[in-house]
């Protein structure tokens, strides 16, 4: 089966035109034109990027399978953590979201829960120990707030 | 007798407390890395960096104490080719074929202390190479116009995937991506291009955020397909039993192996693996039927060893004289220069001399002190090769976030290097090489700008680009290494394999 590569291919060959095509919209730098504008650049490397997938569409590469079913469900969970985790970090402060993103992450690649989450709550902790008191870099605290010396 | 001087003030600023602390710091680091599964130099290196900048360490300092986590990292992937034969990285895969028998003889201590003692000729050899030759080359460097660097960076992408790189076309896919994605900002005309009003992106993409997200997330994303996440077997290291006789045994194959490896590291398109490869079939043509390799001879630990360690110093010549790194983990280098506002290249040997020198002579402290780390505490890198993945690979990727995190201190930052990491668990299953992307990222604004120089020199005719003779050369190089592959390739990629038994994992 080929259509990993082609199917590649052909989203390449659509970025490379759009992107070919956003050079041409780019507005004249002040002060008049020169030999190399910001689009020159630009251009050339949508050509060189729509020709070398157009390769990949013609002497495409045996596709590697892709992990459906429950291996890739595990990956779309990785991922969702890992989105979850950029978006908590704020609000709910480094260390409750450390416990939970790492504590979530090792369950899920195997580890017995409560040890999982024991990981994440140490590993938690010491970094931000470490980051605020020896690196002096403030990491948020979020809801343990009430636990700020001052 | 210049260059001796420079590399006095050199050991004066490696030897400087602080940055022998960090050189010691890096190398067992480094060490740690290597020898951890799931951690690759430069994966390692690249979630050092933002660390390395929170600390608010000078330039010098910071570099020596990554060169020294690189030079450590040669060190560590020996470790889980000996004793378990899964090579740590490309290059150790040749360390296999004898440090395994080695092991299952139980002579494990032996085959590592040997590995540690041609690694570390190895490395030494190639650093005297690198001092030798770096002065020379910047000299000839400094001789380049912009048409001649805008040539010598396409033979950098062009020579990339290595004459044993599978499919030449997706290096040229994947250095197109990332030189698209360093066009992203503001450029030196001062005009937006590709930002879509989208404030964040003014700046330009940060190639750090990008770096780790490719390696250290799609990572933890390939650990997680191959439900690789229980440790290993506890490995047990019997008691050293070594001679100097077997040190002097070793000690022909090691410099052979050192040389080979500097020469093949400095060479575009050769690469550590072929480095390594070289001198172990070479060591075997020499010792010709008085060996036993393949069955446990310790010239056939100390020959690789050798020559991946030389491959890895003599990586840095190019990268430092010229700016063009030969290898995924000199690119992460070059992104942490770039970072300290230091631009590598001829001109870095007059205007950072301090740096440049101070790196080399900490090459080869680091030498010393890897060799003085390994021998004894080599038990200590052995137990941590039975830390599980599971817990492992999420705590490296907390250490990525936080170190993404405070460099700005905003979240968006961590949304992107999501991103990058999805996408480069999409290219390596596409078996897309990441390297050139990463390479784009930060060759991209200076490609750039020698073109727009070249051009602005010729006023506006093409040729320019091919006027001189040193241009035309480079352009053939180029297209060589993108066409030899398809040629040589096969033949050597199956000797490879007909010699290790396996096909080998892929990276560096």
């Amino acid at each position: 089966m080929t259509y990993n590569d082609r199917t590649f291919g052909i989203l390449m060959i659509v970025l490379a035109v759009a992107y070919g095509w956003g050079a041409t919209q780019l507005p004249a730098p002040f002060g008049g034109s020169e030999a190399v504008g910001p689009e020159t650049f630009p251009l050339l490397l949508s050509v060189v990027l729509g020709l070398s997938s157009l390769y990949m569409i013609v002497r495409p590469d045996p596709d590697n399978a892709w992990p459906w079913s429950r291996t890739g469900v595990e990956l779309v969970v990785a991922v969702v953590i890992l989105v979850l985790y950029a978006a908590l970090l704020q609000p709910l402060g480094f260390i409750l979201s450390t416990t939970l993103a790492v504590g979530t992450l090792c369950w899920r690649m195997g580890s017995a829960p409560v040890r999982a989450y024991l990981t994440g709550a140490a590993s938690g902790v010491v970094v931000f120990l470490v980051f605020n008191f020896a690196l002096d870099l403030a990491l948020p605290l979020g809801l343990l707030s009430f636990l700020e010396v001052s | 007798m210049e260059t001796l001087g420079f590399l006095i003030d050199g050991f004066g600023v490696a030897l400087a407390p602080q940055n022998l602390m960090f050189a010691l710091l890096g190398a067992f680091l480094g060490t740690l890395i290597g020898a951890l599964p799931g951690l690759g130099p430069a994966n390692g290196v690249a979630i050092l960096i933002p660390l390395a900048f929170t600390l608010g360490l000078p330039a010098e300092t910071a570099m020596i104490m990554l060169t020294a986590v690189y030079a450590g990292a040669m060190y560590g992937g020996r470790i889980s080719s000996i004793l378990l034969n899964i090579p740590g990285d490309e290059p150790a895969m040749m360390t296999c074929l004898d440090g395994y028998p080695m092991a299952q003889q139980g002579k494990a201590a032996e085959a590592l202390a040997i590995s540690a003692v041609a690694s570390f000729i190895g490395s030494l050899v190639a650093t005297i190479g690198l001092i030798l030759l770096a002065p020379l080359l910047a000299d000839f460097a400094l001789t380049f116009g912009p048409a001649e660097y805008f040539a010598l960076f396409l033979l950098a992408f062009a020579t990339l995937g290595g004459i044993t790189g599978k499919n030449p076309m997706k290096t040229v896919v994947a250095a197109a991506i990332g030189l698209m994605i360093a066009t992203v900002g503001i450029d030196n005309t001062g005009v937006q291009r590709y930002t879509f009003g989208v404030l964040e992106l003014y700046e330009g993409i940060d190639f750090i955020i990008a770096i780790v997200g490719l390696f250290a997330i799609s990572e933890l994303l390939f650990f997680i397909e191959e439900k690789a996440g229980g440790g290993k077997a506890k490995m047990m290291v019997n008691k050293l039993t070594l001679s100097w006789s077997d040190i002097r045994n070793i000690l022909p194959s090691s410099l052979r192996g050192g040389v080979l490896g500097f020469i093949a590291g400095v060479l575009p398109g050769a690469g550590a693996s072929l480095g390594s490869f070289i001198g172990y079939t070479l060591e075997k043509k020499i010792v010709g039927k008085k060996g036993y390799f393949g069955k446990g001879d310790p010239r056939g630990v100390a020959a690789p060893e050798a020559g991946n360690n030389g491959a890895s110093s003599g990586a840095l010549v190019p990268m430092l004289t010229l700016g063009v790194p030969g290898s995924g983990t000199t690119a992460v280098l070059l992104a942490l220069l770039i970072s300290l506002n230091i631009t590598p290249g001829p001109l870095m040997f007059t205007q950072h001399a301090d740096v440049v020198w101070g790196v080399i002579a900490a090459l080869l402290i680091g030498n010393f002190l890897l060799l003085v780390l390994n021998i004894p505490l080599v038990g200590i890198f052995v137990k941590l090769l039975s830390v599980p993945p599971m817990y492992l690979l999420p705590v490296v990727t907390m250490i990525a976030f936080v170190g993404i995190y405070s460099i700005s201190n905003t979240t968006f930052d961590l949304y992107f290097m999501v991103a990058f990491g999805v996408a480069g668990y999409l290219f390596r299953k596409l078996e897309i090489p990441l390297v050139p992307v990463i390479l784009g990222l930060l060759l991209g604004p200076e490609m750039e700008k020698n073109l727009r120089h070249a051009m602005d020199i010729g006023d506006g005719n093409w040729m320019v680009l091919w006027d001189s003779g040193l241009a035309i050369g480079l352009w053939v190089f180029a297209g060589m290494g993108l066409i030899l592959p398809y040629i040589v390739g096969p033949i050597l990629r199956r000797r490879m394999r007909v010699t290790t038994g396996t096909g080998g994992p892929e990276g560096d």
